[in-house]
């Protein structure tokens, strides 16, 4: 069953009440292929995030090997099943070998349509980008100059996936800090909506760019961010996805999805990305 | 209390220099002490502060007594200043603050920065260091593309765009020109200029400052020992200073530093001086847009009017309502990032005291203002000074 394809968080999408399918939009000779900043992680991500957006309760699910566990949960707040408690799963997740990924309801047989869309990308940028990715994943790509390590990463990576902002009296603020301006700890969090609009803009030139990006800029001619006034309020800046020549512009609205940043001493950070709509 | 003036102040030339960090301060040292008009020996230095980020890891720790060893201050209390780009400018503050006390009579200020000893891929990412790591880093922003976001916002907000950057780079360039100290002593055209190669959308190659080496050294003196040392002190009228939040989307405007109002509103007032009495301002322009900024936060534009001021020419020297960066600025003079702010002071010294030759004499000057700015205006230090003690 060939099908035309919704998009969802920048991917192709297919979903019933057993399923969802989230594939790359991007092929090179006919075969899907990631974007310059997804992997299988955050087409999983995505995947979840669609199923919960439909109000499915999933609190366990099962992941296969090539997921990063960590960056799964934290980004969707579910937990992934271990061996002990891997029976008790009603979902599983199910990576392919070409750039896409399926939520299954456990113990379902269902029919997978094939999606039509198709973005064919320039076979030696799209080997590039893979090759770059390859060596930012070596112990020894660390930057230069200011570093952030692990654990800092760490620190702040769920309000990083999941734009999780602190209530502050009447105030809601993003990125996470650690006192008010009047010196008191936050009242609670708050999920902020992954929306925004474009209060500025700019295209780095690759030799501009931090260290964390210094083998992949130069392949994609800079890097573009994107000062967003987020629609709860707080600002934030952020790389737009595969960074994308959509001419972004003051004023445009921009959905942050989860995709991967950079990657150090073999750790791929993942973070939001910004995405015209 | 007691009141401070700088007594001697030199720098090296801007730019790739040839001696290392040790070589470099010492130079500017020598400068210094040398320039005091009556009897100087170093052994009479209380206090010195030295501003530096210690670029490249060379001499991270310590720097400071380092330098002091080579520059005939040993035994000196000393310690490295670090506030980014602003460093020297709080050496400064720290030094005036130190006599101010009543704790020292004879202090100290100065800042270096060693920067093109490093391969360029070391280099720039060093540039790095100074804006917020967690976030606007790993948003991929260094320094061109923060400053890029505030031009762009500037440019939607007020109606000012690149033309006026443009007339800011060219009036540096043409003080650059005549200051033999100065990194990049080139004129450059408005068509040169406006069609440079693109750093970050909006800003081109001459609205950055180059990476400079250099080092720049103060000397200042309790009220009741200026004598000693020259009947033509400047004195210091206000030091102000101020912080901000560190990443950009942090502040409620990216169109003006809130640390540069807050800091010259509280140095102004200190000096009993406003923004419409100095003649000489000396401004952190590491970019074009920053300088255009600053004349806003400095109060010589109104808010929004920073471009028009530029494109009026009314910074240009001796033509203008006050010269701005009569040294060329960070733009064309250079920027070595430690010892900017006190460089600024050098700069400031010799013009007050007509020092300077006389196709870059700012013509009558009486008073003066320096700005030093770190990072994106996380920090900065404002100091207005003047021929007359009051």
């Amino acid at each position: 069953m060939t099908v035309g394809a919704d998009v969802w968080k920048g991917y192709l999408i297919a979903w019933d009440d057993d399923y969802t399918l989230v594939q790359s939009p991007f092929t090179n000779d006919m075969i899907r292929v990631f974007g310059a900043d997804s992997d299988y992680t955050t087409l999983a991500i995505a995947a979840l995030q669609h199923r919960i957006s439909l109000g499915q309760v999933i609190e366990l699910i099962s992941i296969p090997e090539g997921i990063n566990e960590s960056a799964f949960s934290m980004a969707t707040g579910v937990v992934v099943a271990d061996d002990e408690s891997y029976e008790a799963c009603e979902w599983d997740v199910m990576i392919g070998d070409d750039a896409t990924v399926v939520i299954l309801r456990r113990n379902t047989t269902v029919e997978l349509p094939v999606l039509e869309t198709q973005v064919e990308v320039d076979g030696e940028f799209h080997d590039a980008i893979t090759s770059a990715w390859k060596e930012e994943m070596k112990d020894v790509h660390v930057s230069q100059g200011a570093y952030v390590s692990a654990a800092q990463y760490n620190e702040g990576a769920v309000s990083r996936m999941t734009l999780l902002g602190q209530q502050f009296g009447d105030s809601l603020v993003w990125p996470p800090r650690q006192l008010s301006k009047e010196g008191a700890r936050e009242d609670g969090k708050i999920g902020l909506v992954p929306r925004g609009i474009v209060a500025s803009w700019t295209k780095l030139s690759a030799a501009g760019a931090p260290s964390e990006f210094s083998l992949r800029a130069p392949l994609l001619g800079g890097l573009t961010t994107v000062l967003l006034d987020l629609n709860d309020g707080p600002r934030g800046v952020f790389l737009m996805v595969d960074d994308e020549e959509n001419g972004v512009k003051i004023g445009d609205n921009i959905e942050l999805v989860v995709r991967r940043i950079y990657a150090q001493e073999g750790m791929i950070r993942y973070g939001l990305r910004g995405r015209a709509v | 209390m007691v009141d401070v003036a700088v007594v001697g102040a030199g720098q090296t030339k801007y730019g790739n220099h040839p001696l290392g960090l040790k070589g470099m301060w010492a130079e500017a040292a020598l400068a210094a002490f040398e320039s005091v008009d009556g009897d100087f020996t170093p052994s009479q230095i209380d206090e010195a502060f030295i501003g530096s980020i210690a670029f490249g890891g060379s001499q991270l720790g310590n720097t400071a007594a380092l330098l002091t060893e080579h520059s005939a201050m040993e035994g000196v209390p000393v310690r490295r200043v670090e506030n980014a780009c602003a460093s020297s400018g709080f050496a400064f503050r720290d030094a005036w603050m130190a006599i101010k006390s009543g704790q020292a009579d004879i202090v100290v200020a100065g800042g270096i920065e060693k920067m093109n000893d490093l391969t360029p891929e070391r280099k720039r990412f060093w540039l790095g260091v100074s804006g917020d790591t967690e976030w606007e880093r790993l948003a991929g922003l260094t320094f061109p593309g923060t400053y890029a976001l505030m031009a762009r916002r500037h440019f939607h907000e007020f109606g000012s765009n690149h033309d006026d950057l443009v007339n800011i780079s060219v009036k540096n360039h043409a003080h650059g020109a005549l200051n033999p100290l100065a990194h990049i002593q080139k004129e450059v055209s408005f068509e040169k200029a406006a069609g440079g190669f693109m750093v970050a959308d909006p800003l081109t190659l001459y609205d950055c400052c180059p990476t400079s080496d250099g080092a720049s050294c103060v000397i200042l003196a309790a009220d009741h020992v200026v004598q000693q040392f020259t009947d033509t002190p400047v004195w210091v009228r206000g030091s102000g200073a101020a912080s901000d939040r560190l990443a950009l989307h942090d502040r409620p405007s990216i169109t003006q530093l809130k640390a540069t109002a807050e800091a010259s509103k509280r140095a102004y007032h200190q000096s009993g001086l406003n923004h419409g009495d100095i003649d000489i301002a000396e401004v952190h322009d590491c970019f074009t847009i920053a300088e255009l900024m600053a004349t806003e936060d400095l109060g010589f534009a109104q808010r929004g009017e920073g471009g028009l001021f530029a494109s009026e020419g009314r910074g240009i020297l001796n033509q203008g309502d006050v010269t701005i960066n009569s040294s060329g600025g960070l733009k064309s003079k250079g920027h070595p990032l430690g010892a900017t702010g006190t460089g600024q002071v050098v700069e400031v010294f010799k013009q007050l005291r007509g020092q300077v030759a006389s196709d870059r004499q700012v013509r009558d000057a009486e008073t003066a203002l320096t700005h030093n700015v770190g990072g994106s205006g996380a920090t900065c230090a404002v100091h207005v000074f003047g021929r007359d003690r009051q």
